[in-house]
């Protein structure tokens, strides 16, 4: 249907402007200007972030300059995790440009994992895509796929190529004529507000009865907090890659368009902004 | 080189106070591993519960990987799989710069920060977590 693959394109070119500042206490040679920067949603800092490097590398002593790493607002942001999550969990409610910190001294051991190179980048992600066939096909699809296939993929995200992603992604969204639906549905829910990482949990797109289970259906059976009472006051916001879909919604369906290039849907509960 | 020790399936909780770490709690052993608090110990035939604060992993090592004597582990969820990779590479006295990997279902590589315990909410079966473990990337 056209209006669906529609779908997949706005979620693949969605963009965040960010603006990048030297932290305040790195040693420079000259003055460091902010740097501005539109951001994938769907891609890892560290994979987008060369040109901001560069540009602060220009004004530091080569002695100064260590791993760089980002922070917004105190909180050290974890590259391995999507752009689009991190921006809609720490900072939806607050005004663009994205406000973020650059740092190449005291990297966070406890909160960061090093990335080195887009070796890391890549094997993450690879990692997280057969994690996510894992539970939506038994691993069958990732594993039929040659070499080359799981090239592709990474090429895709790496060049901001659509058509040469899904080209192969397309093939780990179906599933076989006699289901409904995948397996499992890879998911994630993120808020701040709890000690935990994230929720992610065995959970069916379809119910025994055969009737498609939704996105209030995943909330309630494994994060029941994130939604208000019948007759409650709207606490909290369900929001994926910037949006608050329906709670109606079919949860395969949402799998399907609005995962992340990582065949994961990566969900963030965040509180209802009071303006 | 892993040593030979007795494997003894107890679950000792240890008395000495510690920084973090894991369990030896083989009384018999003869490695000094540093006492700590019990978030790793040898594994129990308790039936794994949802509610249960630990769950049960088992090793299997990969290749020519040294096999740790003792395979079965009851391990807090929360703990995380770099922890479990410096738990193992500890006992296996590997050396620090040495790699070790670790695959779920012979597929994936968890992120150092996997807690186990949602590793094994989705990829347990028959009440444990299969882990294969490798000094060198056997799955990609």
């Amino acid at each position: 249907m056209t209006d669906d693959k529609d779908v997949l394109r706005d979620v693949w070119f969605g963009r965040i402007p960010t603006c990048f500042t030297l932290y305040q206490d790195e040693i420079t040679e000259r003055e460091a200007e902010p740097y501005y920067l539109l951001l994938p949603r769907v891609s890892y800092l560290t994979l987008v972030t060369d040109k901001v490097k560069k540009h602060f590398q220009k004004v530091m002593r080569q002695e100064d300059i260590s791993e760089i790493w980002f922070e917004y607002e105190g909180t050290p942001l974890k590259w391995h995790y999507p752009i689009g999550l991190l921006f809609d969990l720490l900072a939806s409610s607050s005004a663009l440009p994205w406000n973020i910190t650059v740092h190449f001294k005291s990297f966070p051991e406890k909160d960061l994992l090093h990335c080195p190179s887009k070796d890391v980048i890549e094997a993450h992600f690879m990692s997280c895509m057969k994690e996510a066939d894992a539970l939506k096909h038994k691993s069958q699809v990732i594993n039929e796929m040659q070499k080359k296939d799981h090239k592709q993929l990474w090429m895709g995200l790496q060049n901001d190529r659509f058509d040469q992603f899904w080209a192969i992604n397309r093939k780990l969204m179906e599933y076989p004529a006699e289901e409904n639906g995948f397996r499992y549905i890879p998911f994630r829910i993120y808020q701040t507000t709890t000690e935990r990482p994230f929720i992610q949990k065995l959970f069916r797109p379809v119910a025994a009865d055969g009737q498609l289970h939704t996105l209030g259906d995943l909330l309630k059976e494994v994060c029941p907090s994130a939604i208000a009472p019948e007759d409650g006051e709207k606490k909290n916001q369900v929001m994926i890659h910037g949006i608050e879909p329906m709670l109606e919604t079919p949860l395969q369906w949402l799998s399907e368009h609005l995962s992340y290039p990582d065949n994961f849907l990566h969900i963030s509960i965040i509180p209802q902004p009071t303006d | 080189m892993a040593e030979e020790q007795e494997s003894v399936l107890q679950l000792l909780p240890s008395s000495a106070a510690g920084g973090e770490g894991l369990t030896d709690v083989s009384p018999e052993t003869a490695t000094p591993e540093p006492p700590s608090s019990a978030a790793v110990s040898p594994g129990t035939e308790e039936p794994a519960g949802d509610t249960k604060k630990k769950i049960d992993i088992l090793l299997k090592a990969v290749g020519d990987t040294p096999i740790m004597k003792t395979k079965k582990w009851a391990v807090e969820r929360t703990r995380t799989i770099q922890g479990l990779i410096d738990f193992i590479k500890k006992f296996l006295k590997l050396v620090a710069s040495e790699q070790l990997f670790i695959y779920v279902n012979q597929s994936f590589a968890p992120s150092p920060d996997q807690e186990v315990g949602t590793l094994y909410e989705c990829f347990g079966s028959d009440g444990k977590l299969v882990l294969h473990y490798c000094k060198s990337q056997a799955w990609g």
